[in-house]
């Protein structure tokens, strides 16, 4: 017998649009939980907390909506542009206990290997850099997790040290800055 | 860029019912990892599960435009408590909750509160019934709710709190 919602607050509208050339980076939705909720209780949220119930996942959403209110930056839901599925989460973490803002991605079960997580945190870290005055941020990596760091490697990161994140160790990667994939980039166009 | 939420502001007699602030946050994690003040609300076990509410219940105002607001004392301009409408994810309908923190007890205040938060959840959201869900030995919330007219229901399962006790408000015709 849930009550209908008052008119939501407007925070979903705020959050900036990024778009790429197959996916359209975007504030939460309610109507994103279930995709949210599936990921969560996957094996594949085991580096990110998980596997979570239900429960866990909605406090998950509804925090990553409050983080943006909080810090002006946070996680967008990654809308696959063909078929306007949720394909995951890319953007700037700030929660209380982290050591800096951190870039973090998630990929949604389907959408792997085509190369989205790339081009989604390529999106993502260029918009905190140039509007949020988020350039070289980090990123934590389990050590076990292969994939990520392969990406990160591939996003130009350093493994810079290794250190703790919610008392678990975790490799902490460096972002190139803009400046610095600004200049790579030329270097490999004169070449 | 400044992202804001529209929350409303509310006043009482001696209160200010308003959206949380970031300023707010040090008060909000002394309650919430309290394992005595917090037990009947949802104890958090360290600092950064505390941040992690403190943004979820934004979140709550961000996607239902209905949460706790932060309990304003008027004289001392302290955050004194929160009470608000909660409804995540596995509840079994729209809660009035209400929680002092330390050092504002006795003094009336969560049901001056409640009783503003109520009439705002029927005046300007429409709601036509609301609960409170209460955990069984939390004597003090007992005693709050059937003060502000509230009758004991039935006891059903939380999803966060298990064993829990429904409390029903009267509507709004009730206490026209």
């Amino acid at each position: 017998m849930n009550m209908p919602d008052a008119t939501p607050a407007q925070l979903p509208a705020n959050v900036p649009v990024v778009e790429t050339p197959d996916l359209i980076l975007r504030g939460y939705r309610e109507t994103d939980f279930e995709a949210l909720a599936a990921f969560g209780a996957s094996e594949r949220s085991r580096f990110v907390g998980g596997p979570m119930d239900r429960w866990a996942s909605w406090r998950a959403l509804l925090a990553g909506m409050g983080h943006w209110v909080l810090r002006g930056y946070g996680m967008w839901m990654v809308e696959h542009r063909e078929t306007g599925a949720v394909a995951g989460r890319v953007g700037v973490i700030f929660n209380e206990s982290w050591d800096e803002p951190e870039l973090g991605w998630h990929i949604f079960d389907g959408f792997e290997g085509q190369g989205y997580a790339y081009q989604a945190c390529l999106a993502a870290r260029d918009h905190a850099a140039r509007h949020m005055g988020l350039d070289g941020v980090i990123s934590y990596i389990a050590a076990e997790n292969a994939r990520s760091r392969r990406l990160a490697e591939r996003l130009g990161c350093v493994h810079e040290r290794d250190g703790t994140l919610l008392d678990q160790p975790c490799q902490v990667w460096r972002h190139p800055k803009l400046a610095e994939t600004a200049a790579e980039t030329k270097g490999q166009a004169d070449d | 860029m400044s992202l804001t939420l529209n929350i409303p502001r509310l006043e009482t007699d001696r209160l200010i019912l308003r959206g949380p602030e970031a300023s707010d946050f040090e008060a909000y994690c002394a309650f919430l990892t309290d394992p005595v003040r917090a037990e009947g609300f949802g104890v958090e076990k360290n600092r950064p599960k505390a941040w992690r509410w403190f943004a979820l219940n934004i979140g709550h105002w961000a996607l239902h435009g209905y949460g706790y607001f932060t309990i304003e004392d008027k004289e001392s301009g302290a955050p004194c408590g929160l009470t608000g409408i909660w409804n995540p994810e596995g509840w079994p309908e729209p809660e009035i909750g209400w929680v002092v923190f330390e050092g504002f007890e006795g003094r009336g205040i969560a049901r001056e509160a409640a009783t503003r938060a109520r009439q705002w959840a029927y005046d300007d959201l429409g709601m036509t019934t609301l609960t409170s869900n209460i955990v069984p030995g939390n004597d003090r919330s007992i005693a709050l709710a059937e003060r502000l007219g509230a009758r004991f229901e039935r006891s059903y399962t939380n999803v966060e709190m298990g064993e829990d006790m429904l409390y029903r408000h009267p509507g709004p015709e009730a206490l026209a």
